[in-house]
């Protein structure tokens, strides 16, 4: 069985970087992973996608997705494309209130997340991304939280180390908000 | 440099240069009357023997008529891309750093198709020689104009002499790659007289124990004779290069270690 | 076996350098650069040397050196890089050096300039082309063999999701098979023996040891293509007994085809699909037996029509033969456009056998 999830949102880098700690963190579970990302050339302001499959078998997935069981939308821009490919039923978890869950289809299962609240919260006001994973993990439990600290950690150059403990906490503040968060649009 | 002393006799008699010839020479060469690259050939097989390095040696060598030395030399070589042979060069000494690697290549090879080869290899310091044989023409295809060709030279495409405003100006080689710091040893001879040769011979030796220490990139640059490209009887071909390139490009050290 | 996830580029590298690959140049070109700088952090600690080199021309030609040295070398570039080496290229076809050069193109679009060769000569290279970073993975090792095993350049043809996708893969060093011993390297130790050796298109050998000289030399080197072209030719291809339809495709794009034609079996269409994996040798016999008996052969490619002409050389039924692909490229230029999506390949599948 294989899990997909778009992400989506604005570059800079925050994307990239919270698909990347959730492919490596299921490699680390000794699971299959594959992430492809999708950016254009500038640094920042500019569409930002990204699609990581998991299963527990050689991936059979496509680099570009046909359709995806589940997403993360950060930003209102460069989304539509994207919503489209998620299949009905599917999760979506989606960054409030630059994105308006009214406005998105009814027969996804969509999760509002004020990540970046949350981040400000937290202490760890950029880790807005790692927010949205948090949540994301929690309500699918795709791998278990201590593995994406795990590989947030790893991922981390050593000229930023220094971060470590914030996005810790912005992990597991997406994660304990969705105890209290109910499903539906 | 050992000093002769002149009161004493000699303890043999002279031989003929003309009568010893290197047993790395394998054959004759089809060159031109009064060509000065069998000569720079000559005198860089003498110093791999004299240096003892002939058996751990690749050469690389470039297209001009010099070219056809490739089946004259016993020594292991590649004949390579015009232009190309210090990037070759480059890859066999980085996996094989115990063989001295030489390159040979005309003025049309290094100064026109490959001048950022040898001025890149150079600025990276790397520890080849490279050996260009420089006549002032491209010599192999008749006789036309290149980088290094003097003013006032006639030649296949400069019919009239080579004018600055219509042609610019020709480039010292061994002055460029000077001016590079990975350059650890540049030094010019000219092999149009007997002392030409012989200081020729003694810069080459330099230049490949230069590249034995490990200190960098060395670059010897020969003035040599094409009286054929220059429209020169072959016999007033060593006047004739004193009187021109010589005085374009002076002979001489220009780095050392 | 542990996976890691590694993006194309560094699995490849890693791959190039578990098969003992010792020499790499190369010039920054997006989507290669990747590749380099895998190369330039992980070879010299494998005891190997990186040169990022000042042009493209340099690098192959400093790969080209090493080869000539004995060392497993390679070099990488794409689109208007690799066509700045194809001098180099034919050089080493033609005076026998061995190495690996990494296509890492932009796109489906140097189908031509892959196979149909653009250097100088008559000689052809071994093209493999990947449809996914596993496979891209097992390639590398395989290249390494041939250009050993039949002393010429090699080329893996890649593009953007091969480069930059990544995935959980494994690297372990495969072993392929003997190799004929490499007694023609230029050591340095000739000197002086009268046997010196000598690397030279025209081989012309030495005055008292000569070669054949640039006409024999020549005519066996064309004759040694001949062979590999008969040897080494591969392909995959599913579903085609009784097919209807068969969709012809190469690289990244066979992938989204299967995944396409895996959909339309499942609703009752008689498609199936084939698989250059060599791009040269084409595999011709086997796409004749392939496409006998169906009555479209859809080509679909990411350019304006290049397999193509292999295709209908090849085909059992000429006439049947359709092209549904198209140059197809992303606002940067870069990488592909919409036309690397499974959607609209079914689009075009299903006008094709309309």
């Amino acid at each position: 069985m294989e899990r997909e999830v778009i992400v989506t949102g604005v570059g800079g880098q925050g994307i990239q970087l919270l698909a990347k700690t959730l492919a490596l963190a299921a490699t680390r579970e000794g699971r299959h992973a594959m992430l492809s990302a999708d950016y254009g050339g500038e640094m920042r302001g500019g569409p930002s996608k990204a699609s990581v499959v998991i299963g527990d078998a050689p991936l059979r997935a496509l680099p570009v997705l046909p359709s995806a069981w589940s997403a993360i939308v950060a930003h209102h821009r460069f989304s539509e494309g994207v919503l489209e490919r998620v299949r009905p039923g599917g999760p979506v978890i989606a960054n409030v209130p630059l994105v308006d869950p009214a406005a998105l289809r009814a027969d996804l299962v969509v999760h509002p997340v004020d990540a970046a609240a949350l981040a400000k919260e937290a202490g760890a006001p950029q880790a807005v991304g790692f927010v949205l994973l948090g949540a994301y993990v929690a309500i699918t439990g795709l791998v278990p939280q201590e593995s994406l600290v795990a590989a947030m950690e790893e991922l981390l150059p050593p000229y930023r180390r220094q971060h470590a403990p914030a996005n810790a906490r912005a992990l597991a503040a997406g994660a304990s908000l969705t105890t209290a968060v109910a499903h539906g649009s | 440099m050992t000093t002769i002393d002149t009161s004493r006799p000699p303890e043999g008699p002279a031989k003929l240069a003309a009568d010893f010839k290197p047993n790395l020479l394998l054959g004759e060469h089809s060159l031109c009357p009064g060509c000065g690259e069998p000569v720079a050939l000559r005198l860089l097989l003498e110093v791999l023997q004299e240096l003892d390095i002939v058996q751990r040696t690749i050469g690389v060598v470039g297209h001009g008529c010099y070219g056809s030395f490739v089946r004259i030399m016993d020594v292991d070589v590649l004949q390579c891309l015009h232009g190309r042979a210090p990037s070759c060069a480059t890859g066999i000494k980085r996996v094989r750093p115990d063989v001295a690697v030489f390159t040979m290549q005309g003025d049309g090879d290094m100064a026109n198709e490959g001048l950022q080869e040898v001025l890149h290899a150079a600025a990276r310091g790397e520890k080849i020689t490279c050996v260009l044989l420089n006549n002032g023409v491209f010599g192999d295809t008749g006789g036309q104009l290149t980088a290094t060709t003097v003013l006032g030279q006639r030649t296949k495409t400069s019919l009239s002499g080579r004018d600055a405003d219509e042609h610019g100006y020709p480039i010292p080689v061994a002055d460029l790659v000077a001016g590079l710091r990975g350059a650890a040893y540049v030094a010019r001879g000219g092999v149009g007289t007997a002392g030409g040769v012989a200081q020729t011979k003694r810069i080459l030796r330099r230049a490949f124990e230069t590249q034995l220490s490990g200190a960098g990139f060395g670059l010897v640059e020969i003035l040599t004779m094409c009286p054929t490209g220059w429209f020169v009887p072959a016999g007033e071909g060593p006047d004739y290069l004193g009187e021109s390139m010589e005085k374009v490009y002076p002979l001489g050290e220009l780095i050392s270690p | 076996m542990g996976l890691e996830l590694l993006e194309g580029s560094t699995a490849i590298a890693r791959s190039a350098i578990a098969a003992g690959c010792g020499f790499f140049a190369g010039y920054p070109m997006s989507p290669f650069t990747g590749l380099l700088e895998s190369m330039s952090r992980e070879l010299p600690a494998a005891g190997g040397v990186c040169l990022n080199a000042e042009s493209e021309i340099e690098g192959v030609n400093m790969t080209l050196g090493a080869a000539a040295a004995g060392a497993r070398a390679a070099t990488g570039s794409c689109g208007q890089g690799i066509a700045l080496m194809q001098e180099a290229i034919a050089e080493a076809a033609l005076n026998e050096t061995p190495f690996v050069v990494f296509n890492m193109a932009r796109n489906q679009q140097d189908y031509f300039q892959a196979t149909r060769g653009g250097g100088w000569g008559d000689y052809r290279t071994i093209t493999l082309a990947p449809k996914d970073v596993p496979e891209a993975v097992e390639h590398t090792q395989l290249l390494f063999h041939l250009a050993d095993k039949h002393r010429a350049p090699v080329m893996l043809y890649g593009d953007p999701l091969l480069a930059q996708t990544r995935v959980g893969v494994s690297i372990e060093p495969r072993d392929f098979g003997s190799l004929p011993p490499k007694d023609w390297v230029l050591d340095g130790t000739g000197g002086g023996t009268g046997h010196s050796r000598q690397v030279w298109t025209w081989a012309m050998g030495k005055a008292t040891d000569p070669g054949p000289g640039p006409d024999r030399h020549w005519r066996s080197i064309a004759a040694k293509f001949d062979a590999i072209a008969a040897a080494e030719a591969r392909h995959e291809q599913a579903y085609v007994e009784g097919a209807e339809t068969v969709v012809v495709s190469f690289g990244s794009a066979a992938k989204f085809v299967e995944h396409v034609v895996d959909e339309l079996r499942a609703e009752g269409h008689r498609i199936g699909w084939f698989r250059p994996v060599t791009l040269w040798p084409f595999p011709g016999a086997a796409l004749t037996a392939a496409t006998r008996g169906a009555r479209q052969v859809l080509v679909f490619e990411l350019n304006a029509g290049q397999m193509l002409d292999d295709v209908r050389i090849h085909a059992a039924d000429r006439d049947a033969v359709r092209f549904i692909g198209g140059v197809s490229i992303s606002e940067s230029g870069l990488a592909y456009g919409e036309l690397m999506d499974a959607p609209v390949i079914r689009t075009r599948i299903l006008e094709g056998v309309a």
